[in-house]
């Protein structure tokens, strides 16, 4: 088998490009993505001290309106001051699918003994793999209806735009314009899981990463780093839950109108003056 | 909550068992029985009056003596591998109710305490059985001579006596070096699995112990000698990076070795040899 004796030939470097895709850029992005994402709750804090530029971040202005807002901000400053953006987010898909295809490999040479062996330690090694396997296909979905517009897999059909991003976001996950349906709920339910298994993942790899290079060696060190990925953890789940919750808490049509507001120039010196162009 | 401890169980309630023990009482013992080679496997149960002290191989004696299942039918003793007896061989290892040990070390008064309990056995899985509760453990020393785990000091001529080992080498290498090729870690690796054609055995995920023993025989001052070509086998398929890190190894190993230690280490080595390798021409 050719495919077979190429994996053997580069064995090392392509299990050790496996490891670092899964932290740069992958990990790095994830990060980043979910910082990005969660202002939608914490955003109206962002807004504060940013003077008339923003006129929502001025008092009166609810959490979500603000994160509304602030979000808006952050989408329209990746589109339109991010250089390269089409190459990042090429680079970006390519690792994912390159991770996820040796992952996949590689996870099939195992075979899970939890029930005998039921140690912790066990457990995260089978919930790695199984996260692997559920996160890919979550990923796909996120990818394929927010970003390549895939609609006819959203309920709803909606169509995710960065001029709307927070009410086309929250459309889509609540499975309608104007409230929650049993499909939205089910997206919700995808993008929950999605989300914490996908934040385990990155976590647990980050922990068994060190071990797989060789930097935590003593029984003392793994301890030590496995504390800092758990804290990294920690708080990449609550960005990330505190994204979805978000998500499904803004109404579309409220977000939708100070959505509008900023695109109209209503809003701010600087949004205007990109809505222009 | 998170829990990285190289060890399971604990030793308190183990000695609570034994002390709880009642002496002359019946127990059963359910074997995983197989005729040989590739053949299909059946489960039989015994009843057996153990005393004090009773271990799995002295109640596999008293099996032998009286092979009669509890439902009375009469069979053949059961088959089995031993050696020290006192858990420094490692080839009385089986499955004891489930997980991977040495039968030898396995006291009845520690896992059947009361009247009728029951202990099960079973012949490890990753390897090839010959009958029984006897496998092969071909393999597993196969792997370590994969890695040349051994010195190598054999010549035409006296080479002179070798060079000085420091103290703190030798407490690491000390306890790297207690491994008796038992197979537990093995047995317990969910990388690790069955692999019954040999040509398969240079690819396949090479085991802990095997991983350990390169560290012990890298770090060893004349051991080093061949160290790249350890380490080359240890970067190439089934090496070190098949490890998917359960560590169910270290928990398992009787001897207490430190093999997620080793395993990062050997991690570390191949991490700077593949980087050497790649600046060189
Ligand atoms: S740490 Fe590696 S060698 Fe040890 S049990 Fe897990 S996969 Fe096997
Ligand atoms: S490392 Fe431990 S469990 Fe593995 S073969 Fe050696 S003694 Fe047995
Ligand atoms: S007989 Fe040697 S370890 Fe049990």
């Amino acid at each position: 088998m050719a495919s077979q004796s190429f994996l053997d030939r580069h064995h090392f470097l392509l299990r050790r490009l496996h490891s670092l895709t899964g932290i740069v850029p992958i990990g790095v992005f994830l990060i980043a993505h979910l910082t990005t994402n969660s202002s939608l709750l914490w955003g109206k804090a962002g807004l504060r001290g940013t003077g008339d530029h923003y006129s929502f971040g001025k008092d009166g202005v609810t959490l979500l309106e603000g994160g509304v807002a602030y979000f808006q901000k952050e989408v329209t400053w990746i589109n339109e001051q991010v250089p390269h953006l089409l190459l990042i987010e090429l680079t970006l898909w390519l690792s994912i699918a390159f991770h996820a295809v040796l992952g996949v490999i590689y996870a099939r040479t195992g075979r899970a003994n939890t029930s005998r062996y039921e140690y912790q330690s066990n457990w995260r090694y089978r919930l790695q793999r199984l996260s692997g396997y559920l996160g890919i296909l979550f990923i796909f979905y996120h990818v394929a209806t927010l970003r390549w517009g895939w609609t006819f897999l959203v309920p709803g059909g909606t169509a995710w735009s960065h001029d709307f991003a927070a009410s086309t976001l929250a459309a889509a996950i609540r499975g309608s314009e104007t409230g929650f349906t049993a499909a939205g709920f089910a997206v919700a339910l995808l993008y929950f899981l999605g989300v914490t298994l996908l934040v385990f993942h990155f976590a647990n790899g980050l922990w068994t990463a060190a071990i797989t290079w060789g930097l935590t060696i003593s029984q003392r060190a793994q301890e030590r780093w496995g504390y800092a990925c758990f804290a990294l953890g920690a708080g990449l789940m609550v960005m990330g839950w505190a994204s979805l919750l978000g998500a499904v808490m803004i109404d579309p049509a409220k977000a939708r109108a100070v959505e509008q507001s900023i695109q109209e120039g209503k809003v701010g010196e600087s949004l205007a003056g990109q809505a222009d162009r | 909550m998170l829990n990285f401890s190289p060890s399971e169980g604990s030793a308190a309630a183990a000695a609570a068992r034994r002390a709880s023990a009642k002496p002359g009482r019946t127990i059963r013992v359910s074997v995983k029985r197989c005729e040989g080679p590739g053949q299909d496997s059946r489960w039989e149960t015994f009843s057996v009056k153990v005393d004090r002290g009773a271990n799995v191989i002295s109640v596999l004696q008293q099996i032998a003596a009286n092979p009669v299942t509890v439902e009375g039918k009469r069979t053949t003793p059961v088959v089995w591998d031993s050696g020290c007896l006192e858990e420094v061989c490692g080839a009385c290892t089986m499955v004891i109710n489930g997980k991977v040990r040495q039968s030898c070390s396995c006291l009845m008064d520690e896992y059947a305490p009361g009247e009728g309990d029951e202990i099960t056995l079973e012949p490890m899985t990753k390897f090839p059985v010959v009958r029984d509760l006897w496998v092969d453990r071909s393999r597993l020393f196969h792997n370590l001579a994969r890695v040349k785990a051994w010195v190598p000091i054999d010549g035409t001529y006296y080479l002179g006596a070798g060079p000085r080992e420091k103290p703190q080498q030798q407490e690491v290498r000390y306890k790297l070096s207690e491994c008796m090729s038992c197979g537990c870690c093995l047995e317990a690796c969910p990388q690790f699995n069955l692999e019954e054609n040999p040509a398969d055995w240079n690819t396949a995920f090479i085991g802990a112990h095997a991983i350990s023993q390169a560290r012990l025989f890298n770090e060893h001052e004349t051991g080093k000698a061949l160290r790249d070509e350890r380490l080359e086998v240890l970067m190439g398929p089934g090496g070190v990076s098949d490890c998917g890190n359960a560590q169910n190894c270290v928990k398992v190993c009787p001897k207490h070795i430190p093999l997620t230690e080793s395993i990062a280490s050997v991690g570390r080595a191949v991490t700077l040899h593949g980087l050497t390798r790649w600046f060189k021409a």
